[in-house]
């Protein structure tokens, strides 16, 4: 369990070993996410293959760190949607503003 | 006790771990495990347990080491933490209690009475929620600001209700209000302010009460009573706000017409509206929620309702919320809930009493619905 951290050169990738991602993993995600971009991080690509379900907490912090890293020519790639997981990105019309992959590969050839 | 707290067990001897894992589990607690201090720390890390318990003498890291660790992290140094252990001099004792313990209990202690002694840390901590929550409730109370209307508006040729029940009785992260604009047109509001779980519930609170000023603002500015004027002046000060730049907020905007019997509709990452007659209808709107880009892309949707239509704005607690196996609600249950609910006199009480029945009352966010009926 918890939020892997993985490094291609400048991009982060973040890999959710939850199946639930709520409160819980929203706090851990947004530590984790704070510390790499004070370090310089801004490519970021976040895994959500082993989530069943994400609340809109979690959901918000996702959406934070675009808009964050948006501001300082950054970008936040998603990979791997579940049915329900894809569902909160429909129904809050966020699909539109992410890019999506279904492997971390094609995510981070995307930043080339 | 009935529960789903989760505690980390740090222990370094397994029959040990294995007995207490036995005696906690069976008394309805989640345990996890950590052979050492260093183990220990990282688990509290990524888990975040409700309440860690350890040994002192152990491998690598030990209890007090462990305990000095959490400390000065301050994300985890509130976790209630119990010294469990075989050192039982009074200076081991002392060492333990200087290090802001709940609770430094000796092995020689039978495990009931072990588990008698954390239940009383859990229901004491409990305690001390239930008061902060009163406190909370309290300080909204004070400052007057009311997320949600405590009347129902009144407006011709329709019957207007809702339904709000805040996660664990805290107010501040759905909010609905009603805006009367003249005797024929009234702005229905509801809204969701992400984030609400966080522990910011003051924030929370105060954000709905921003945005539900910032409403009334703009209806005020606009000389057409449109849904996505009024959506995208909200988004403009929410998106210029700096002080705010970190929530972000779902909002579905109704507007009525009686006159006209025209309902216009702008939506901002929220669930789609429920037009439920013999069926069910779903209109969605496209636009971002607030304050994510400066164009949020709003549009106004039309549509008129009929006599036998019920309209249903929502927020995501309803339709997240899950049953004794885990499966969500969803729209198609919610549905049909809704269809069977219009056959009975009271509906929206019939929806709430199906709505508990399926999640057992075990309700993870707060829960509002509005009910607009042509009568």
């Amino acid at each position: 369990m918890g939020i892997k951290e993985d490094f291609f050169n400048d991009i982060l990738v973040e890999t959710v070993l939850h199946e639930r991602a709520t409160i819980a993993e929203a706090e851990v995600l947004k530590k984790q996410i704070a510390a790499k971009y004070a370090e310089g991080y801004k490519k970021i690509i976040i895994d959500l293959s082993e989530c069943e379900f994400i609340d809109s907490t979690f959901l918000g912090v996702i959406v934070n760190t675009l808009k964050r890293v948006a501001k300082v020519n950054g970008d936040l790639k998603l990979v791997g949607f579940k049915p329900a997981v894809k569902s909160m990105f429909e129904l809050t019309r966020m699909f539109r503003v992410f890019e999506s992959f279904t492997s971390v590969r094609e995510a981070i050839k995307s930043f080339e | 006790m009935n529960n789903n707290y989760k505690i980390l067990l740090v222990e370094d001897e397994p029959n040990i771990a294995r007995l207490f894992n036995y005696t906690l589990t069976k008394a309805g607690y989640t345990v996890c495990f950590a052979e050492n201090g260093l183990v220990g720390f990282n688990k509290v890390i990524e888990d975040k347990p409700d309440l860690i318990i350890s040994d002192i003498m152990m491998p690598e890291v030990d209890g007090f080491e462990f305990r000095k660790m959490l400390l000065q992290h301050k994300s985890v140094s509130n976790i209630p933490f119990v010294f469990l252990t075989a050192k039982g001099s009074e200076d081991d004792i002392l060492e333990g209690y200087n290090l802001s313990i709940e609770e430094y209990i000796i092995k020689t202690e039978s495990p009931k009475i072990v588990v008698a002694k954390i239940n009383s840390i859990f229901e004491s901590i409990k305690r001390g929620r239930e008061n902060a929550v009163v406190e909370v409730q309290k300080a909204a109370d004070n400052l007057k600001i009311k997320v949600v209307p405590e009347s129902f508006p009144k407006l011709e040729g329709f019957e207007i209700k809702h339904y709000h029940k805040p996660f664990e009785s805290v107010p501040g992260g759905d909010f609905i209000d009603y805006i009367k604009i003249n005797d024929n047109t009234l702005v229905v509001v509801t809204g969701d302010v992400m984030g609400k779980k966080w522990g910011a519930w003051y924030f929370a609170v105060a954000y709905a009460g921003y945005v539900r000023n910032a409403i009334r603002v703009a209806c005020s500015s606009v000389d057409e009573y449109s849904p996505k004027v009024i959506m995208q002046k909200i988004n403009e000060m929410i998106y210029n706000d700096e002080r705010i730049s970190e929530v972000f907020i779902t909002l579905s905007i109704v507007i009525i017409d009686s006159n006209l019997n025209t309902i216009k509709y702008c939506g901002a990452g929220d669930l789609p509206l429920l037009l439920v007659g013999d069926k069910v209808e779903t209109i969605k709107s496209n636009g971002l929620l607030l304050g994510f880009s400066f164009n949020g892309n709003y549009e106004d949707i039309s549509f008129e309702i009929n006599p036998n239509q019920v309209l249903y704005l929502i927020t995501d607690g309803i339709v997240e919320l899950r049953n004794n196996d885990g499966i969500q609600l969803g729209y198609e249950n919610l549905g049909n809930i809704i269809i069977n609910s219009l056959k009975k006199e009271s509906s929206l009480t019939e929806i709430i009493k199906e709505l508990s029945l399926y999640s057992n009352s075990n309700f993870e966010d707060d829960l509002s619905i509005i009910q607009i009926k042509k009568i």
